[in-house]
């Protein structure tokens, strides 16, 4: 179930600039699980999610010599290039006005009722565990790490909605990756 | 700026999640080029949402692999190097081939790398050596051109004693060794007298240059007085012939050091040399 990523980033790379089958073929096997786990996280259902995951393989694939080392890691580029395929495509306008006929229209009035809807709309054994690390954070901490990661809303619309100071909403942010990280390790 | 309090704000994991602002960013591409702590921090951010990212991973549909590899060669996004048949039986050794494959290509560039500092030490040697070559030439050329002057001199020289050789030679001319006076044994001249045409060469052989204002005057002694012979040129070369006043007839030829010009008759504290026929 967890990625191997047995190879070191540079390797995966080299092998990805490839582009044959051999790469793709890697990519997938170590990769898509965990990038379609974020997908499902940001888009609600199945049938979108697979369309969405198709479309992040295809960016990755497409735009791999784009990737700067630099600039950061290759795992989270991918991270990154799911999460904001997943987030625009929650944005278009078709999958909003489908949304609207479900509860999850209310998500930017009820947290709390964007969660339960949330659950119940992914109720998939993997997604459990994630669910119980993310609960084991401070509620005002989780929050924050929702709102930001998987609802894309920015620090200043968070700061608004829950009628803190931006500042706050900064600090209250690395608070809540540090006890993620503590609890990552202890999940290990 | 303090470091620190940088890390504490929170901007880091405002970044990371892609919520920082384009000055942020900017900010933050800068700080951390320079300071550890803050790239440290940087990826323990994005590890989290790695390893986040690791544990919520989710089974995807079996047929979704065949399906995006389709469409990847549908869009013409695959290399064209004729794999295209997906067999999973083969992957592990595949995958292992792409690895060494990988590495090899690593150990290329390592090569590649190593190549290059070896061009570096080459082009280095070679300018070293150019500017050596380049010094030698020069010091080959000014030998030359030290030699071709030699030779030059030589040359002139060789000519200078062909001259007094023809003169020695001519069987019509008379050598008359002029030697030092007392105080000064060591100086030496020759005439060479035409006895035909009465033509008088002086060669000044060991005689010092005429200080300035001073001229070497010859005189003939003809039945007892000197006659002037004439001034050795002050242009003419020291030790070769230079053509005299003609004389028809003398018993004894002298030297003395006058001024410039000379004079009618010699100043004998100045005589040098003087030899009889």
């Amino acid at each position: 179930m967890s990625p191997l990523h047995n190879l070191p980033e540079e390797t995966l790379i080299l092998l990805l600039k490839k582009k044959n089958q051999q790469a793709f073929s890697y990519l997938y096997d170590n990769y898509s699980e965990a990038l379609y786990g974020v997908v499902c996280r940001i888009v609600t259902s199945a049938e979108h999610a697979e369309e969405v995951i198709q479309d992040v393989f295809v960016k990755v694939w497409k735009h791999v010599d784009l990737f700067d080392a630099e600039k950061g890691r290759l795992y989270t580029w991918m991270i990154n290039i799911a999460r904001n395929t997943a987030l625009d495509y929650r944005k278009s306008k078709a999958v909003l006005n489908e949304q609207k006929n479900q509860p999850l229209s209310n998500i930017v009035n009820s947290k709390e009722e964007l969660d339960q809807t949330q659950i119940e709309q992914n109720v998939k054994a993997d997604f459990i565990g994630f669910r119980n690390i993310l609960d084991k954070l401070r509620p005002e901490w989780r929050i924050l790490i929702e709102m930001a990661y998987y609802e894309g809303y920015t620090q200043q619309e968070i700061a608004e909605q829950l009628d803190v100071p931006l500042g706050t909403v900064k600090t209250r942010t690395r608070a809540a990756f540090l006890q993620l990280q503590q609890l990552l390790k202890e999940y290990r | 700026m303090d470091i620190k309090a940088y890390i504490s704000s929170g901007i880091i994991e405002s970044y990371v999640l892609g919520l920082a602002s384009e000055e942020e960013v900017s900010i933050l591409n800068c700080i951390r080029k320079n300071n550890v702590e803050v790239e440290q921090a940087i990826a323990e951010a994005e590890k989290t949402l790695e390893d986040l990212a690791d544990i919520q991973a989710m089974t995807m549909p079996a047929s979704l692999k065949q399906d995006i590899w389709n469409r990847l060669n549908a869009e013409n996004l695959v290399a064209p190097d004729g794999s295209s048949e997906g067999q999973e039986n083969g992957l592990d050794n595949n995958t292992e081939r792409l690895v060494s494959n990988a590495q090899g290509n690593k150990t290329l560039h390592l090569k590649s790398y190593r190549w290059a500092i070896a061009a570096s030490v080459l082009l280095v040697l070679s300018v070293g050596v150019n500017v050596l070559f380049y010094r030698q030439t020069n010091e080959v050329k000014d030998q030359l051109t030290q030699t071709n002057l030699s030779f030059d001199q030589q040359q002139a020289n060789l000519a200078i004693l062909q001259d007094k050789w023809r003169l020695v030679q001519n069987p019509a001319i008379k050598t008359i060794p002029l030697k030092g006076v007392e105080n000064k044994p060591n100086l030496q001249a020759l005439v060479f007298w035409d006895q035909v045409s009465k033509t008088v060469y002086l060669s000044l052989e060991q005689m010092p240059t005429a200080p300035k204002g001073k001229q070497y005057q010859l005189w003939a002694m003809v039945d007892g007085k000197p006659v002037n012979a004439g001034v050795f040129p002050l242009d003419a070369k020291t030790d070769g012939a230079s053509k005299m006043l003609d004389i028809p007839k003398a018993q004894a030829f002298a030297i003395t050091l006058e001024d410039e010009g000379g004079k009618d008759v010699p100043t004998l504290s100045e005589l040098c040399v003087m030899g009889g026929i």
